[in-house]
């Protein structure tokens, strides 16, 4: 009943308009990204490479797929959070508002079930976004700008990656923006428990994202203790593979953080649930 | 001519009169010149080893195209660093007997071999390069050592490293000293999570090396101009 | 069939929403074939008690059991023999007819094939409508969907919030002759709620009236409200002289109330005639009689107030 009810989800997902917000939003911003870059690329570049201008010259494809795709994830991570809210947070409420909560309540299905069903609905759709994400980033930005190394900028300096040593980075990094999204989702789908209307949860996710963004950007010490435990510090630790070298510590810790983020909430979402009177 | 320059004359002048054995530096970097010169046009593979403070990065190989008299390019799949300034601007700089004052400073002994040191100063103020100090080993006609100040890349030293292709005056390895006055960025900007600031001390001025490694020389076997385009 | 199997046993249902006592001790049994009115005012607590039984709502305190199996232990078995529209048939509006149906379907607990879809879309009468989105639909044609939605998978039992509300007369008639097919033609158990008395009588077997979360009557429906008792009201032109009439016979325990043009009986059916007589006896003018049933009467009172 569980993969039956999670086809249904699949379904719904599929067939809602809204679900192609997301994918439509992601292509709108990328194009303008792309076109962008392929016109004023090289001010990007100098901004990588104008620490070192005076001495040294760059030689090489810079602006190539590779980095097209960094430059992407790193811009999107604030954006498709929030496409992601937009159908997740929709999962539970907007069944209230539709109404068509009491007849999915009234079938023989328990209620953790539908909810972990709409979970697991949630996770194909942000693994679509994501992939949606890589065609566009790697795929088009290569098509567009070649292939080539990537120079990443750090606060410490430039790293640059070759580019046989890349893709794997890439998989990976993708894997953890996949799970940070997850969380994102998980967090709207909770939320979602708790409303009977759709912008509600999709408001207070990325409320509660902004929130955690700032108290993680403030330099300020009370916060310094709550910061690693906060989720949004951890969403952009796909940015952990493109370190050299490799920190697995922070790497795990920050796999545990957005695991134990998506089990605590999923543990709220499933109390809430299951102990809702179903009014609407 | 600024201030700078003359300081830099006035010195020379006075060490040249020091020098009781004065050479002929004009006549010692025509040789070296002339030597180069054999070499109209050549292509080398290169492996470049970027040891530079703030940059991290693998060797890598690329070729090298050149042509008289100032044409240049390094041909990279890979993302290549090279200095500004060591590979034309040495050659252009004494190509033009008539264009710089050459000045004999020193001469000493390397491994058994006379070297001389000779201070290069542009007549021009409108040049990029102010000041060159080349280390040149009279026996062999090559320069082992330069030391080029320019107005906008600073000062950087290289030595040279010869084997097979020294009858032209092409080094099978280079070093390039590279002086990094620092590195900022707007936090913004960099792809960081969670990095506290390291301390600025750290950041300020330090010293790398970029260690060019030439083999595969085909020299003198003609290369299209198109290549230089591309 | 056992007709006398308890399909649903509601024991002592109570349920409080913080201080507010929605339902209070209900207690009702439905048996197999029956069509069970669920009648009340709005706001009376059939909705809520409704959505008890089919486990929307936790219920405060109290027993449920439908199908001799406690609903709290056996949801799911429970939930797969029942078919139910609570309150407005609310489906995905971007999905057609046939695939709202089969995404039901799919969770009904049976496996159910697209032959049977058809059949049910057609036993309700929207055939050709299939492939229509739901945004298109009508709330007649929603309700009926609705209908489809609960036979789908043959349920034992059927539950319908409100059927009629906001349908049109003929949609009402349309909703109310496919329940009795359900019975009649089909055999199953129908429990459907209704603040129109009218309805339930022309439809239920049995019935329940509840009020401010507490049952009011309970019963067979013809016993109910085919009552001997009834309300007659007279409207004559000389009350004060009838009055006097009155008093004096022996319908004089029978009189409920006066006005200024009418008086009211609670009387019996045949006493209509003798009644009639003695004021026609003294010459006093009638100009109409109106009679209600007792129950009718109050459930009027109840909407009313």
């Amino acid at each position: 009943m569980f993969f039956k009810n999670t086809y249904n989800e699949l379904l719904k997902i599929a067939y809602k308009p809204r679900s192609y917000i997301g994918i439509g939003g992601i292509t709108i911003i990328f194009s303008l990204i792309l076109f962008a870059l392929k016109l004023d690329g090289q001010f990007y570049i100098s901004i990588i490479t104008g620490q070192f201008e005076q001495s040294l010259s760059f030689e090489g494809n810079i602006l190539n797929g590779n980095l097209i795709a960094f430059i992407i994830l790193q811009m999107l991570i604030i954006h498709v959070p929030l496409l992601i809210a937009f159908v997740t947070g929709d999962m539970i409420s907007g069944e209230s508002a539709m109404g068509t909560i009491r007849l999915l309540a009234t079938k023989p299905i328990s209620r953790s079930n539908i909810l972990l069903s709409k979970f697991l609905a949630s996770c194909v759709y942000t693994l679509i976004v994501i992939i949606c994400l890589i065609i566009m980033s790697l795929v088009l930005g290569k098509l567009l700008f070649g292939n080539g190394d990537l120079i990443v900028l750090k606060s410490e300096g430039l790293i640059v990656f070759q580019e046989q040593d890349i893709i794997w980075r890439f998989f990976y990094g993708f894997l953890i923006a996949f799970l940070s999204l997850v969380t994102v989702a998980t967090l709207s789908l909770t939320l979602s428990c708790f409303s009977e209307n759709s912008i509600g949860p999709i408001v207070s996710t990325m409320g509660i994202i902004l929130l955690f963004t700032i108290i993680g950007t403030l330099e300020v010490p009370v916060f310094d203790n709550i910061k690693p435990f906060l989720f949004t510090t951890h969403m952009a630790a796909w940015r952990y593979f493109f370190d050299d070298p490799l920190s697995i510590s922070q790497i795990i810790y920050s796999i545990a953080i957005l695991v134990a983020h998506i089990l605590f909430l999923l543990c709220v979402a499933l109390y809430k649930f299951n102990k809702k009177d179903i009014l609407s | 001519m600024t201030t700078f320059k003359k300081t830099i004359l006035l010195l020379s002048f006075t060490l040249i009169y020091i020098n009781s054995k004065a050479q002929q530096p004009n006549k010692i970097l025509n040789l070296v010149y002339s030597k180069i010169n054999k070499a109209n046009n050549y292509s080398v593979d290169v492996n470049i080893k970027v040891d530079l403070p703030f940059i991290k990065m693998l060797p890598i190989n690329a070729k090298i195209y050149f042509k008289q008299k100032d044409k240049f390019k390094v041909d990279s799949k890979s993302i290549a660093i090279v200095p500004k300034q060591g590979f034309v601007q040495l050659t252009k700089l004494i190509n033009d007997t008539n264009a710089f004052t050459a000045m004999y400073q020193s001469s000493e002994s390397i491994n058994g071999n006379k070297i001389s040191l000779i201070n290069v100063i542009p007549l021009s103020d409108t040049g990029d390069v102010v000041l060159g100090k080349l280390w040149v080993d009279e026996k062999q006609q090559v320069i082992i050592k330069s030391q080029i100040t320019s107005k906008q890349n600073g000062t950087i030293l290289t030595t040279y490293e010869y084997g097979k292709y020294i009858d032209f005056g092409l080094p099978d390895v280079m070093v390039f000293e590279v002086d990094i006055k620092k590195f900022k960025i707007p936090k913004a900007v960099a792809a960081d999570i969670n990095t506290t600031q390291k301390k600025e001390a750290e950041k300020v001025g330090k010293k790398g090396k970029i260690i060019i490694k030439l083999t595969n020389y085909l020299v003198n076997k003609g290369i299209s101009d198109y290549v230089f385009t591309k | 069939m056992d007709n006398n199997f308890k399909i649903v046993e509601v024991n002592g249902l109570v349920k409080n929403y913080g201080n507010f006592c929605a339902v209070k001790n209900v207690s009702f049994d439905v048996y197999r074939g029956d069509v069970f009115g669920f009648l009340g005012p709005n706001g009376a607590g059939k909705s809520t008690t409704l959505r008890t039984i089919l486990s929307l709502i936790r219920p405060s305190s109290g027993v449920i059991k439908l199908f001799n199996k406690d609903l709290h232990t056996h949801r799911n078995f429970i939930l797969s023999k029942i078919g139910c529209i609570v309150e407005k048939p609310d489906f995905y509006k971007y999905l057609s007819a046939e695939k709202n149906l089969e995404i039901f379907a799919r969770i009904s607990g049976i496996s159910v094939n697209k032959k049977k879809i058809h059949e049910v879309i057609e036993f309700v009468g929207l055939k050709g409508r299939e492939k229509h989105k739901l945004s298109g639909f009508s709330h007649g044609m929603k309700q009926r969907l609705g209908i489809a939605q609960t036979l789908i998978h043959n349920p034992e039992l059927i539950i319908l919030d409100e059927p009629t509300t906001g349908l049109d007369p003929q949609g009402i008639i349309d909703i109310r002759n496919l329940i009795l097919q359900l019975k009649n033609e089909q055999g199953k158990t129908v429990v459907l709620s209704s603040h129109i008395l009218s309805e339930i009588e022309l439809i239920a077997n049995r019935m329940i009236i509840i009020n401010k979360g507490e049952t009011v009557v309970q019963g067979n429906v013809a016993h109910l409200l085919s009552s001997q008792e009834l309300i007659v009201s007279f409207t004559i032109d000389n009350v004060e002289e009838a009055k006097k009439i009155l008093y004096k016979s022996q319908f004089a325990n029978q009189i409920e109330s006066f006005s200024a043009t009418t008086i009211l009986f609670h009387t019996s059916k045949q006493s209509i005639p003798q009644i009639n007589k003695l004021l026609c006896d003294y010459n006093i003018l009638i100009s109409s009689i109106e009679t209600k049933r007792k129950l009718e009467d109050y459930f009027l009172k109840l909407i009313t107030n």
